[in-house]
């Protein structure tokens, strides 16, 4: 600094000598004010590399800055920013957010940005940038209320969410949250100011209204959802005030901030504007529906919230077109990144919820992008030519891995890119251990005999055919993926091709070939036939093929046949099936909640259900069914007792490696090869990052802030 | 003229037979078929990441109605059809099906009408020419044309023409409006957005349409041609089109206006392929849905109901104009007068 100003008093000096006539107090004037702008120039250089102004407003900084967030990874409170920043926010908005606004039914007109936020916004570190207002995204999705699930979890939000590491729980609509010691009592923090689509505050009694008022009203929910139960029993929630809510547990369960994290179901409802139609809350309920063109309160609520923890139902827009114009609000109010504005059979249209409660770093409210635009083709093949064509923004629902090599083949063309992502689940092969027919169920239920079936597969073979040699060789353990408490030997567990140690073990089980027809028999004599029904929304035929030759090759004859699912279904429900062919697969966060891996019939009815009779043995405490031996039930206290810690903990860990292992050891559900599957984008959707799994579980696009994608157009 | 009278209504009591037995079959038909539409409806949401139990299909079951005996759903149905003019809500979109179909119907049938029209404008004048050409090389050239109509399946042509439209003009061709006019009301401008679109599946379904006609007319014309009063016309010095037309061409054409019907039925068959190809927003893609996908009754049985409904209806009046004008069948139907 003194140096700068040596420099310019020798200048003066040199006017002086130039025998220019200057006034000594002009002289003293312009002096200070060079001095100040040298001096906030001076700082300005300073500090620049920190993006920020000491005395000014956030600039913004991003993943790739560095910048990978406060207490929960890639988000801050605001002051938490600020101070880390060290700089203070100044909010600003989408300079089309009045017209967006005008498309929302019901909205009335717009106070300033900073009063549509929160008090404390929630500070969302962008992957790579500041992103730039505008444009529409397009989506691609099957039907009404049919694969729309991916295009729905970007613009999702609950109370908490995952971080893109899928493991670290952070919150989101929440401020923040805290168990008690022993897990049974979770206390949210609410945002204060806070506001739904419409601009009404959302306060601690929209959870609770959620909660009591519809998820456990049998008028609403006949039978509330399983996992919003605690062992079988419903939880409480208390309204401690506006900003504090409590959820009460009747035992131990951490599980519950996962189920929060993963769910599509949202933790709140609009309470100020569903109560009026609620005929247990309000006396008017019916009248007030009525005088909307509805049949009762009932109908009106069913027409709004679609009666389930969906956010896909139809809104009233697809469901009661005839009323919409009268009515208040064309889709209830909501907190998510969307509105709903269009909603008919061929796709919907969402615009930006005025009211979001995220900002970027630059203090920029998002979401960026003005619209989302979805349309519905039930044509796979459509589809892909509409990708192909560069027509979609983003997908990955529904993208198989066969269409992986077309989509990477016109990538530069189409201008898009394409990730090959594991997915979660993989395509088991489980023997029906409780089949009809004892004879069958004595084989089947003999692990030796399963055992040989599991090495009879020549697993690199059939990555190599039928998934291009992209898929990883896997044992099937219970959780998927593979958490690092289990050990590598269990994750590989009966994975080696051994043809004659399958044979080895077929003949201990007494599984000879007595008629010499190349094929055993079963230990009676009858002839043992397999028959593998499969359905290709469940596994690839290439692989059924090839598990069948396998088997054949080690003389258990096998057929195999495609069937709709329905039929398998049918054939699955009324305990029919030889084998059970589906895809499954559930990650650490989703059995920390889910406990029917674990337990017969160790699935459901849209996957694997080899245990039918053991399950009813139980649910019926032993008139029905057939008793299980006793690995089932040390299995079904494992995950018990699992599931009663918090995950992390030595505890739960120690427990998930049991589990895991004693589950493995049975080879009940057996796996081949974790199959991956491709992720698309244009190449104009920014800040777009590379996901760590293509699957629903963890609700897809969610732990990879979609909200702060941007279209560089 | 009492004849004639008895001869309308016993026609039209027929017609509405035909049509009660027709939706009965198709509604029986989809109660073979394994999986109700509340599994299916539950097996959409599953692959939205939901945990369904055997709970939750029967209580849909029952939400639906499903649990009720076949006979009892049917006579509903239809009563509710007769007498309220109302169509139910489809199980699997959860909507009034009368609100559905509403504009959709009658998408269906501008498509099948105007490629009807289409074929036979050009069916007509054509097989007339390729059956009286002297010229072998034109007729064999109209013949292969018409031929690959007919062996090319529809969806095929479709893709092909989707498929160059996408590599030479980045557009996919899909829909039936563009996305600005979807959810406007009719204008003049949105007549044009629709032309501009629907020409594909009219020329798809016309083409094979126009084949067909085109060789039953061929095939009618070189009958008639050959016949006596032909040439005892030709030898009172009638030639040239001013013959053809006076005589063989109309005596070819009564089995074509016979066949409208017919021919309506069938391209109304090829439209749901197409329209699934296409994604045509039209009441054929939602009865592939329907039928094949959702297992959705209401919605199936009432597309082929309004289908039915219009075919006996084309069939009733094209009986009636022939009636009226072939002196043949009105002899037989007048009884003598």
């Amino acid at each position: 600094m003194q140096y700068n100003c040596q420099i310019f008093l020798i200048k003066i000096q040199k006017c002086i000598q130039k025998k220019y006539t200057i006034n000594l107090s002009y002289r003293r004037k312009y002096m200070l004010k060079k001095l100040f702008i040298i001096l906030v120039f001076s700082f300005t250089t300073f500090v620049w590399s920190g993006s920020s102004f000491a005395d000014g407003h956030c600039q913004g900084s991003t993943m790739n800055d560095g910048q990978t967030g406060g207490k929960y990874p890639q988000q801050y409170e605001l002051s938490e920013y600020e101070s880390a920043a060290g700089c203070t926010m100044k909010f600003s908005e989408n300079p089309n957010i009045a017209s967006i606004n005008a498309t929302i039914q019901g909205n009335k007109g717009l106070p300033g940005v900073a009063d549509r936020l929160p008090d404390e916004p929630l500070v969302v570190v962008p992957y790579d940038s500041v992103g730039e207002y505008g444009g529409t995204i397009n989506f691609l999705s099957n039907a009404t209320e049919a694969g729309t699930s991916d295009m729905l979890s970007t613009r999702h939000v609950n109370l908490l969410r995952f971080a893109d590491d899928l493991s670290t729980i952070v919150p989101n609509v929440a401020k923040d949250f805290e168990w008690n010691s022993d897990f049974t009592t979770l206390t949210f923090t609410l945002r204060k100011g806070h506001k739904w689509s419409n601009g009404e505050p959302f306060v601690a009694r929209d959870v609770e209204f959620w909660y009591e008022d519809l998820m456990m009203n049998p008028k609403i929910r006949e039978k509330p959802y399983p996992y919003l139960l605690v062992g079988g029993e419903p939880m409480t929630v208390d309204v401690i005030d506006d900003q504090t809510v409590r959820f009460n547990l009747p035992s131990p369960f951490p599980g519950l901030t996962a189920t929060i994290a993963w769910s599509y179901n949202q933790f709140f409802m609009p309470s100020h504007f569903l109560e009026q139609f609620h005929p247990e809350i309000d006396s008017n309920a019916d009248a007030n529906a009525q005088a909307l063109g509805f049949a009762d309160g009932y109908d009106a609520l069913a027409a709004y919230y679609g009666n389930s923890g969906w956010t896909d139902t139809p809104t009233p827009l697809l469901a009661r077109p005839d009323l919409v114009a009268g009515l208040p609000y064309a889709a209830y109010p909501s907190l998510e990144a969307y509105m709903t504005i269009e909603d008919t059979t061929e796709g919907r249209v969402y615009a930006a919820n005025p009211y979001f409660h995220q900002v970027d770093t630059a203090g920029n409210q998002l979401p960026y992008i003005d619209y989302q635009n979805e349309r519905y083709i039930n044509e796979n093949e459509i589809r892909l030519l509409k990708l192909v064509n560069g027509e979609v923004d983003y997908k990955s629902q529904s993208v198989q891995l066969e269409s992986a090599p077309q989509l990477l083949d016109g990538a530069d063309a189409g201008g898009y890119s394409v990730q090959i992502n594991p997915g979660c689940g993989a395509a088991l092969f489980s023997f029906n251990v409780t089949h009809p027919d004892p004879e069958k169920r004595k084989v089947y239920g003999d692990i030796r005999f399963r055992q040989a079936m599991s090495i009879a597969m020549n697993r690199d073979e059939i990555n190599d055919v039928a998934y291009y040699g992209l898929g990883k060789v896997e044992q099937f353990v219970g959780f998927s993926p593979a958490p690092d408490f289990v050990p590598e030997s269990i994750k590989m567990h009966m994975t080696q091709y051994d043809p004659d140690g399958a044979n080895a073990l077929l003949d201990e089980v007494g599984l000879k070939d007595v008629d010499g027809d190349g094929f055993r028999e079963l230990p009676n004599g009858d002839a043992l036939a397999i028959n593998i029904d499969y359905a290709t929304q469940g596994i690839g035929g290439v692989e059924v093929e090839l598990v069948a030759r396998y088997f054949n090759e080690v003389g258990v004859k096998t057929t195999f046949k495609e069937v709709t699912p329905d039929e398998y279904r049918g054939s699955q429900a009324a305990n029919q099936l030889d084998v059970h062919v589906w895809d499954k697969g559930q990650p650490l966060a989703i059995v920390a909640g889910n406990p029917e891996t674990f337990k017969p019939p160790f699935g459901n009815y849209f996957n694997h259900t080899q245990g039918l009779d053991w399950a009813a043995y139980i649910d019926s405490n032993g008139s029905e069914g057939t008793e299980p031996p006793q690995w089932v039930y040390d299995l079904s206290d494992g995950i018990d007792k699992f599931q009663s810690y918090a995950l992390g903990t030595a505890e739960s860990n120690e427990w998930g490696e049991k589990i895991a292992t004693m589950l493995t050891e049975q080879s009940l559900l057996i796996g081949t090869v974790k199959a991956p599957f491709p992720t698309y984008h244009r190449n104009a959707l920014k800040n777009f990052t590379q996901f760590k799994t293509t699957s629903y579980e963890y609700y897809r696009t969610y732990p990879y802030l979609a909200t702060q994608w941007w279209l560089d157009e | 003229m009492i004849n004639f009278i008895q001869f309308t209504l016993t026609r039209a009591g027929l017609a509405i037979i035909t049509l009660l037995l027709v939706c009965f079959i198709v509604f029986s038909l989809m109660e073979l078929v394994p999986g109700t539409c509340a599994e299916r409806y539950l097996a959409f949401k599953n692959t939205q990441g939901s945990q369904i139990t055997y709970e939750d299909i029967e209580k849909e079951k029952i939400r639906l109605g499903l649990d009720k005996p076949f006979l009892y759903r049917y006579g509903k149905w239809v009563s509710n059809i007769v007498f309220n003019g109302d169509f139910g809500d489809s199980c699997i979109l959860r909507m009034n099906i009368n609100e559905l179909l509403s504009g959709r119907f009658m998408l269906s049938l501008t498509i099948c009408l105007v490629a009807l029209i289409f074929s036979y404008l050009i069916a007509i004048p054509v097989g007339i020419i390729s059956a009286t050409t002297k010229y072998a090389s034109l007729d064999n050239t109209l013949k292969f044309i018409s031929y690959l109509g007919i062996a090319l399946p529809n969806f095929l042509v479709a893709l092909c023409i989707m498929l160059f439209m996408t590599v030479y003009y980045g557009d996919t061709m899909t829909g039936l409006f563009s996305q600005d006019y979807e959810n406007e009301p009719w204008s003049s401008a949105k007549l044009f957005d629709f032309l501009s679109r629907a020409w594909l599946p009219i020329f798809v379904l016309g083409w094979n349409a126009t084949a067909f006609a085109l060789q039953t007319v061929r095939a009618l014309m070189l009958d008639e041609n050959d016949k006596l009063y032909v040439m005892a016309a030709r030898a009172r010095g009638i030639s040239g089109m001013s013959l053809l037309w006076r005589y063989p061409a109309k005596h070819s054409l009564g089995p074509v206006i016979n066949s409208i019907g017919f021919d309506l039925n069938r391209i109304f068959s090829a439209l749901p392929i197409v329209a699934l190809i296409l994604i045509l927003t039209e009441a054929g893609a939602l009865l592939i849905e329907a039928l094949a996908r959702s297992n959705d009754q209401q919605l199936a049985g009432a597309i082929i109901f309004l289908l039915t409904a219009t075919i006996v209806f084309v069939n009733f009046i094209t009986d009636i104009i022939l009636a009226i004008i072939d002196p043949r069948i009105r002899k037989g139907v007048m009884g003598g007068g």
